[in-house]
């Protein structure tokens, strides 16, 4: 087991210096890299300062490795539109888009699971065929349409809950009004996550359900119920543990829009003002972040699973 | 589709008539992905034809009639520079919907080539170019995107690419996987045995294997890219104003939240709508492909 930790650690770390130079590379020598953001409208020699002060004077190589260096040390060096470290700035938003994420995660889930097994359970009556449907909405419905609709309904007409923000000015301790910040923002982001954890649940089971222990257990005389529960949902969970490692990744990306509509000042949101200001600093931070992330919970899936499941240790 | 590809493929010539009774048998099991590419192709006359039988200009403002309700002039009313929205709705639905299919285009290209070479080379090909897939995987889509538009700027064109670059991997994954499994059928073994090179194996016999994965696939796509777009242009990253697309056309609606919610409404209901029926034809393709059905 100790063996597998460590090669399977060993792989994220590769993933995550190849995910440094793509964005690196892809940033740098692109025709519109930072040493051309910095070249608008100047003099000769307030280019030559400013190239001097952002170290954009060096070969790309020799940045990329300045730039690794200080990675490894966590620096990330410094915001171009903020005059900030980016750690800082990424050590700021952080938090909110955890907050935001896991309340998502955690919704999606259960409701995924539940939604799942009621499908699984009821196959192809109409209680499947309703559970079909939310899900392929989910996958088609755009999240920040859903949180615009959202907020002209609850926010606009029925003054339910506010529009956008993290917590209402001067009440930072609110517990119940950090609380109805939320819920809009992390019930859309759970909306579009949701479908892919229902689909899978639904067919882990319906698999297991063929299973011949399962069979053993009905012809045992076993009630239905009791069989589902106590025999197949166990094995059913394994590959829905799967499924949540590329439910991270698609929650990241979800962030990103979900935090502009609402307003939610987490790491997305940082990565799109970035995005405007062409700060590159700050938007290679927040990719190299994000990537981390996902490598670290997909590293934790892994784990998880080789714990459940044996016979993948020894592949 | 994996068996009966399998055992269909070194039939000789088949019968027409009979495969083709059996082709509308199944496509007859699909009542709802007949509609939804009946929608589709609805919608695909509406946004090429809709210009040239409604009259008012997308991009005309009229500082006067700002924000109007629907009126006999302008069927969906107006938004706030005056613009007609029905119009707006008709031409963003065009650049949608050409970002969409070129950038599902560029995504399945990249992903076939990507997966097929490492899934028919296996060895030394597929380690380099699958590692190459988990480091895409390991970036969230956006955040990628991102980085792209940051670094080549927003053209139309840069927006197809970014976007179509931004799933290239989850295809490369796909094709990867049934490159392996055909690759490994004795079809495939005859064909090198009598001489046929790698380029010919693979593409005429593993590549036409592999085409009714990735027509779902790109089915999929299409409605994957078409969000995407929206959702960089909502954000002022992907298509520019004053060019209509059904993303940025909600960037301003927001807005207006409080004065006129409907202009929020409409380009979002055609996103869903057309996202919609992509998916749904896409289910219905992989359950028609499907030989277990």
């Amino acid at each position: 087991m100790t063996a597998y930790i460590l090669r399977r650690i060993g792989l994220g770390i590769i993933v995550l210096w190849l995910v440094s130079v793509v964005t690196f590379f892809l940033i740098n020598l692109a025709p519109g890299g930072p040493s051309a953001a910095v070249s608008f409208e100047r003099t000769a020699s307030e280019r030559e300062a400013l190239l001097k002060l952002y170290g954009l004077d060096d070969p790309v190589l020799v940045r990329y490795g300045k730039w690794l260096g200080g990675v490894v040390r966590g620096d990330l060096g410094v915001s171009y539109n903020q005059g900030l470290p980016v750690a800082l700035l990424l050590k700021q938003r952080l938090p909110n888009t955890l907050t935001l994420g896991l309340a998502a995660l955690l919704t999606a889930t259960i409701l995924g699971i539940l939604l799942g097994t009621l499908a699984a359970v009821y196959r192809n009556g109409w209680v499947d065929h309703l559970v079909s449907t939310i899900t392929t909405l989910g996958m088609s419905i755009p999240g920040f349409w859903l949180g615009i609709v959202a907020i002209i309904l609850f926010a606009v007409e029925l003054r339910w809950l506010p529009a956008s923000g993290i917590v209402s000015s001067g009440r930072s301790a609110d517990f119940l009004d950090r609380l109805k910040h939320l819920v809009m923002p992390a019930g859309v982001l759970a909306f579009t996550l949701m479908p892919n954890v229902v689909r899978v649940t639904r067919s882990a089971l319906l698999e297991v359900n063929r299973a011949d222990y399962v069979r053993t257990a009905k012809g045992k005389g076993l009630p239905p119920n009791r069989v589902l529960f106590k025999h197949a949902f166990k094995n059913a969970l394994v590959p829905v543990l799967a499924v949540l490692g590329l439910v991270t990744t698609a929650l990241f990306s979800g962030s990103v829009v979900i935090e502009s509509v609402f307003g939610w000042p987490g790491l997305g949101r940082l990565a799109i003002e970035a995005a405007n200001g062409r700060d590159y600093p700050v938007i290679l931070g927040a990719t190299l972040l994000a990537g981390l992330l996902v490598v670290a919970v997909n590293l934790l899936v892994d784990l998880l699973y080789a714990v459940v499941d044996p016979r993948i240790r020894h592949d | 589709m994996t068996d009966s590809a399998a055992t269909s493929a070194p039939q000789t010539a088949p019968e027409a008539s009979a495969s083709s009774a059996k082709l509308w048998r199944k496509v007859r099991r699909q009542p709802l992905g007949i509609v939804a590419l009946l929608l589709l192709v609805v919608l695909g006359l509406a946004v090429t034809l809709g210009p040239v039988i409604y009259a008012q200009a997308p991009n005309r403002t009229d500082a006067r009639n700002t924000l109007k309700a629907p009126s006999a002039e302008h069927l969906l009313g107006t938004d706030e520079l005056g613009r007609d929205v029905l119009a707006r709705v008709l031409a963003g639905g065009r650049v949608s919907l050409s970002v969409g299919l070129l950038a599902m285009v560029v995504g399945l290209t990249i992903g076939t080539i990507a997966g097929g070479l490492a899934g028919y080379f296996r060895g030394r090909t597929e380690v380099m170019i699958m590692r190459l897939v988990d480091v895409f995987m390991a970036i969230p889509n956006f955040f990628l995107i991102l980085v792209v538009v940051t670094a080549f700027g927003n053209h139309p064109i840069t927006v197809i690419v970014t976007v179509g670059i931004g799933f290239w991997a989850q295809m490369a994954r796909v094709v990867h996987a049934e490159f392996v499994k055909v690759r490994g059928y004795e079809f495939i073994e005859a064909a090198r045995a009598l001489g046929a090179t790698h380029p010919r194996t693979m593409l005429k016999h593993v590549l036409p294997q592999v085409v009714p994965q990735a027509i779902v696939l790109a089915s999929l796509g299409v409605g994957w890219a078409i969000l995407t777009e929206a959702g960089l242009s909502y954000l002022g990253l992907g298509i520019q104003p004053p060019l209509a697309s059904w993303g940025n056309m909600l960037q301003n609606a927001q807005s207006y939240l409080w004065l006129k919610p409907e202009l929020a409404i409409y380009p979002g209901l055609f996103i869903a709508i057309t996202v919609l029926a992509f998916n749904v034809l896409g289910n219905a393709l992989r359950d028609m492909f499907d030989p277990r059905a």
